[in-house]
């Protein structure tokens, strides 16, 4: 017996071996007896909520054709978490004109929107953009040549090591990369029993899978929220091959990041 | 202890402590003045914490009360080290009881004993204390320290300005706005606790940065 997400007790399978076959069937065919048509119909209806759809730039149309074959590319840089997406958008995409090309949008029983259809536009979970002055980053390469870079945060707590936590130089980089990814990557590289988790997990099996160069960078940090001291942990990121040539204006980068963290500043007079 | 504190440092010089902390920046409608850093526990002693401002607060009450207490019971002021170690006992207990939780602050406790040589201490949640001659507490407290590593000499606490503004230079390393967010606090032998204004403050921080060009413009006619 195995508790669900919602509380309820479901039978759990049985990793012995199936001793009585003829018992285990009947009881299966009653069960699939018990499921009414209303429930199928239910769990149909949840089905399409949760399908992720990719909709063209502002508007709602949807992009009939995969965004990469639309818009092929040679580098492909994922941000995730807020630390992570406030790098990327104070230190890369400040340099250049970049344009919106298209944006995800999904739901699931988390989300706290009841209606999926009518998402605005500041709800997309993953907004697509592709630089205007060189469009071979998300540009013009087949998928041969491209290569992925994966940036994102976890909590220091989550991170085992047989040292002592104190002495952790707390936020620190770690990097994972696929057997193809050639380069050097910026920091060491995650030691085991380290595991990472999520959509970066996801990305960077696929692209092992599907032999594609990538690379993440996880950053080790004590404070998850918006933090000017873990967004600048990932500085190193901006020596390395990927993103060298995208990189211009350092110190107005900076001050942009700046500008980012006293706009998101959240007044909390619990520290001091 | 340092997830989301401001930067506090101390220092210790020959005949002066110097707290400073980062000042954290106050909500509009906010009365600054009930925003303290620094607390004074008696004339002679004073502290800094950084970390959860309601422990600090049932901390600092008690050692207030203890300080008092003190005086009335052996008639002496207490040494920084006695309050020190009564602070650091208190926090240790609630590490090893049922029911509680520790004192989620780390503290820095300056001060001048009866015999006129300057003390700062720096205590922990674990409730262990030592003696230092200058250190940080706060976020960036490594950053700070390998500064203060660098730049605490004998010739740089000499003179009480000096190790002010030793301690303001510390505090601007990591400090992101400047001067105008920084709280000063100082005790000199014999002298009540004296804190600063923000004018005091800025003096200090122009004095600074003209040192601070002076000194580039030294290196580049050697170089030319």
């Amino acid at each position: 017996m195995a508790a669900t997400f919602f509380g309820e007790v479901v039978k759990a399978p049985c990793r012995a071996g199936t001793e009585d076959d003829e018992e285990e069937e009947e009881e299966e065919e009653e069960e699939g007896r018990r499921e009414t048509p209303e429930d199928r119909e239910v769990r149909q209806q949840l089905a399409r909520k949760r399908e992720v759809r990719l909709l063209r730039r502002q508007t709602k149309t949807s992009l009939e054709v995969s965004l990469l074959e639309k818009y092929p590319c040679s580098k492909f840089i994922i941000a995730i978490g807020n630390n992570a997406v406030a790098f990327l958008s104070s230190f890369v995409m400040n340099s250049g004109v970049w344009e919106e090309v298209g944006c995800a949008k999904l739901w699931n029983e988390w989300c706290r929107t009841t209606d999926t259809t009518h998402l605005s536009s500041s709800e997309a979970f993953c907004v697509f953009y592709h630089l205007k002055s060189n469009p071979s980053v998300f540009g013009s390469c087949p998928r041969k040549n491209m290569q992925i870079t994966i940036l994102t945060c976890r909590h220091v707590t989550d991170y085992k090591t047989s040292e002592s936590t104190g002495s952790l130089p707390s936020p620190f980089l770690k990097a994972l990369k696929t057997q193809n990814f050639k380069d050097s990557a910026c920091c060491p590289l995650l030691e085991q029993p380290n595991i990472v988790h999520d959509l970066p997990a996801a990305v960077l099996s696929y692209c092992q899978v599907w032999k594609i160069p990538a690379v993440l960078y996880l950053c080790y940090t004590d404070v998850m929220k918006l933090d000017l001291i873990t967004v600048e942990a990932f500085k190193p990121i901006l020596s390395t091959r990927t993103l060298k040539g995208l990189v211009k204006n350092i110190p107005q980068s900076t001050e942009i990041l700046k500008k980012l963290m006293t706009t998101n500043e959240i007044q909390s007079n619990i520290y001091t | 202890m340092e997830v989301c504190t401001f930067e506090k440092v101390g220092i210790r010089g020959t005949n002066i402590v110097v707290l400073g902390v980062e000042k954290k920046s106050v909500a509009k409608l906010q009365d600054e003045r009930t925003v303290r850093k620094i607390c004074a526990l008696d004339d002679h002693v004073c502290m800094a914490f950084a970390g959860l401002t309601a422990d600090a607060r049932v901390v600092i009450n008690r050692a207030r009360v203890e300080c008092q207490s003190h005086k009335l019971t052996v008639e002496d002021p207490v040494t920084v080290e006695y309050i020190t170690r009564f602070i650091a006992t208190l926090k240790q207990k609630y590490t090893q009881s049922n029911g509680r939780r520790p004192f989620g602050i780390s503290a820095l406790i300056v001060g001048f004993d009866d015999d006129g040589i300057p003390r700062l201490y720096q205590t922990d949640p674990s409730g262990t204390y030592h003696a230092w001659k200058a250190n940080a507490i706060g976020r960036s407290a490594k950053t700070v320290r390998e500064f203060l590593e660098k730049n605490y000499t004998e010739d740089a606490i000499a003179s009480d300005s000096e190790a002010i503004k030793l301690a303001i230079k510390a505090l601007l390393e990591v400090v992101q706005s400047g001067g105008k967010n920084i709280e000063l606090a100082i005790i000199r032998r014999n002298q009540p606790l004296k804190m600063f204004s923000a004018k005091e403050v800025e003096l200090y921080v122009t004095e600074i940065e003209k040192e601070k060009e002076e000194a580039e413009k030294k290196k580049s006619k050697k170089s030319v």
